[in-house]
């Protein structure tokens, strides 16, 4: 009896699974990714193959031809000419620097907005969400000025204060509104044991949201990493430059070197996108931890 | 991108604008050419590539001003394009100055630093020194602004050392093969393209997205004017009609090419960069654009023989001085920066920028040795000889480059008749004269 109920089972199962397999609608799924894909990587690519060439190859052949043969003389021309490894110590030391004070500026900030529930917080909220909403170019003048007057013209320290505070504004506005999603049991239990609101917000209310605050601080690295406009304008003095502002040396009036841009491109976004590979799983928990657990 | 540009325009716009009234009262009138001789550092910028024309002979020019003042440190500091013309004026009113620079020649930009006070005037030291002597007239216009910062006339604030031009590139080899000679004459270079076109080749590689379609339009309308004209268009001293024979022909006979075939119906979109590319590649066997390109050119066309000409019948092609060397106001070290200029003005830093593949403005063509550079060289000569540089059309008003683009595409792509075209060009010109109060 329990023989002959499960043969029919059994071969009802087999051709199920290839129907699965063969189904063209998955092909189809997949080709479309692939295609994605191709086209997201593409401009990356075209880099790569272009960072590569000789100047010679890319006038005769145009940007889409594979080299003939691999030419590391653009990266290393590039690397000598600009003092690239200066560049990326400023720059990381700036994007850290922000990333760290940006992050810790917005835990206290929303821990007063989200938590603390201060009187008017949504107008600090709206007043925050403005901030961001800002164009840099308006900000440019004033800021200018004021960092003319206080002798912080032409010097890292005035792209880390102005990186900190644009990103904090935009760091306190998320965080606010996950903390005010904060479970309060867990304060109230912190409250019964005694907790000061200080410990409270370093022993329990930092260790629950560090995956989210764990995307700010890698969000607000590669955010400031990649800044070229205010940088710009306010590293004046080689010495000084960042990665981005560096890659502008190249660009010239009427005439660009191609390969040598590819180049520094490519050596431009290395670093960046280290990072993200790096920190890429503190993404994607920091995403699917919600706020309430 | 388009958004991102725009942005950074508002931005600079909001810059000067503030800037304006803050360099206002600026300026000191100690001008005697002894002012910082005794300085120990010269800070100088430049934004050309080390392996350039410019690049080259300035190096050579730092060491020959390291050797004749010993005392001296030189920090040269190599600046890109984009950041010296977004900061000029930030940087100018600034301590971060540097007390030598290079700049951009042009009412926009010299010229609109020179109004706000932000640059040295030269024009003592350049008669004293003798570089007005070494510049013709043409090429001195770039050089001068008047009080409201228009080019032309009032103070000399700027010293160029190269110039460039528009002139014709070809390909020798698809010459040869259709065995076509050189055309000397208008009607001439017109059958050579009808050669090309019934031989199923496009003859000209043309940038019309860019800068390259506007200037062939304007070299086609300067074939049928005067330096009167020129005057007249570039420094406002009279009215231009647009509707005259000069602007009337150019823009008929860019249409009729583009009719003919000449020119592709598909180079509307196409950029600057990648018309050079298709024409280094062999694609297009002719190219009319500026001397920019021939360094780059002779270090990177491997494939065939290719030489250049002068647009023909023409006495007048786009083109002027090169940018400038300016000394800022807050510059510490005048004295040093005039003696730089000197130095960068010397007939031997001239023949090696010649010699690489640059156009210098006072050098002496026996110097050239270099074949191909004296072809570049000789052209040169000949245009500056009959006073010939007529500057570009995108100069007489801000924002110009872009009403032109647009206006030429129109004709490239066949929306937009010649006559409309010029009404169209013809009103943001006149919008801005009023705006001087011309």
């Amino acid at each position: 009896m329990t023989l002959t109920a499960n043969r029919p089972s059994a071969t009802k199962d087999a051709p199920a699974k290839a129907v699965k397999r063969t189904n063209p609608v998955r092909f189809v799924i997949l080709a479309a990714l692939l295609a994605l894909l191709l086209i997201v990587i593409a401009p990356l690519l075209i880099i790569t193959i272009n960072a590569v060439k000789s100047p010679a190859d890319y006038a005769s052949g145009g940007p889409l031809s594979l080299p003939p043969h691999l030419y590391w003389d653009g990266i290393v021309d590039f690397w000598n000419r600009v003092s690239f490894g200066e560049k990326l110590w400023n720059s990381f030391i700036t994007s850290f620097t922000v990333a760290v004070l940006g992050v810790l500026l917005s835990v206290l900030n929303a821990y007063a907005l989200g938590i603390g529930k201060v009187k008017g917080r949504l107008w600090f909220l709206v007043f925050f969400l403005v901030a961001n909403l800002l164009p840099q170019e308006v900000l440019v003048y004033p800021l200018y000025f004021l960092s003319k007057e206080v002798g912080l013209y032409d010097s890292l320290i005035s792209i880390v204060i102005i990186f900190t505070v644009i990103q904090a504004a935009f760091g306190t506005y998320l965080l606010t509104s996950v903390y005010q999603e904060f479970p309060t049991e867990l304060l109230d239990a912190a409250d019964v044991d005694g907790a000061g609101k200080l410990r409270t917000l370093w022993n329990v209310v930092v260790p629950v949201s560090r995956p989210t605050l764990g995307v700010l601080f890698t969000f607000f690295f590669i955010w400031t990493w990649n800044e070229f406009f205010l940088p710009l304008v306010f590293l004046v003095s080689n010495e000084n430059q960042t990665v981005p502002v560096a890659l502008g040396v190249l660009q010239g009036d009427r005439l660009m070197d191609v390969t040598m841009t590819s180049s520094s491109g490519l050596i431009g976004i290395l670093p960046a996108l280290l990072f993200f590979l790096i920190f890429q799983r503190t993404l994607t928990r920091g995403i699917t931890a919600g706020a309430i657990k | 991108m388009i958004l991102f540009r725009a942005g950074l325009s508002a931005g600079a716009l909001l810059l000067a604008t503030s800037l304006g009234l803050a360099a206002c009262g600026g300026g000191s009138d100690d001008s005697s050419s002894t002012e910082g001789a005794d300085a120990k550092t010269l800070t100088l910028w430049h934004y050309e590539g080390p392996n350039s024309a410019m690049g080259i002979a300035w190096n050579k020019a730092i060491e020959e001003f390291k050797t004749a003042h010993p005392g001296v440190e030189v920090k040269f500091e190599e600046k890109g394009f984009e950041q010296i013309q977004q900061n000029a004026q930030m940087i100018l009113n600034s301590d971060s100055a540097p007390d030598i620079m290079e700049y951009n020649k042009g009412n926009a930009t010299a010229g609109l630093l020179s109004k706000q006070g932000l640059l040295t005037d030269l024009t003592e030291e350049s008669g004293k020194r003798g570089w007005d002597k070494a510049l013709n007239s043409s090429l001195q216009t770039t050089t001068k602004y008047d009080d409201d910062g228009i080019m032309g006339s009032g103070k000399t604030y700027g010293v160029p050392n190269y110039a460039e031009y528009v002139e014709v590139y070809y390909n020798k080899d698809l010459f040869k093969k259709y065995n076509l000679q050189v055309p000397t004459t208008l009607d001439e270079f017109t059958k050579v393209m009808d050669t090309f076109v019934q031989n199923k080749v496009t003859p000209l590689a043309v940038g019309g997205a860019e800068y390259p379609a506007q200037q062939i339009l304007y070299t086609l309308a300067l074939s049928k004017a005067d330096r009167a004209w020129v005057d007249d268009y570039q420094l406002y001293k009279n009215k231009v009609d647009f509707k005259g024979p000069q602007l009337t022909y150019g823009a008929q006979t860019f249409k009729e090419w583009v009719d003919k075939g000449y020119i592709a119906k598909n180079s509307a979109g196409i950029k600057a960069e990648d018309m050079g590319v298709s024409f280094s590649q062999g694609k297009f066997p002719i190219m009319i654009s500026g001397s920019w390109w021939y360094g780059r050119f002779v270090n990177e066309i491997k494939n065939f023989e290719w030489g250049t000409f002068l647009f023909p019948g023409n006495k007048l092609h786009p083109g002027s001085s090169g940018n400038l060397w300016v000394v800022p106001e807050k510059s510490k070290a005048k004295a040093l920066a005039y003696d730089f200029i000197d130095i960068t003005m010397k007939p031997e830093i001239q023949a090696l920028l010649g010699n690489n593949g640059g156009v210098p403005v006072a050098a002496d063509t026996a110097s050239i040795t270099d074949p191909k550079n004296k072809e570049l060289i000789e052209n040169f000569n000949k245009v500056s000889g009959e006073d010939g540089l007529a500057f570009y059309p995108d100069w007489p008003a801000p924002g110009y480059y872009d009403v032109l683009v647009a206006g030429v595409q129109g004709l490239i792509n066949g929306s937009k008749t010649p006559d409309a075209v010029l009404s169209e060009i013809q009103k943001p010109y006149d919008e801005n004269l009023a705006d001087l109060g011309k």
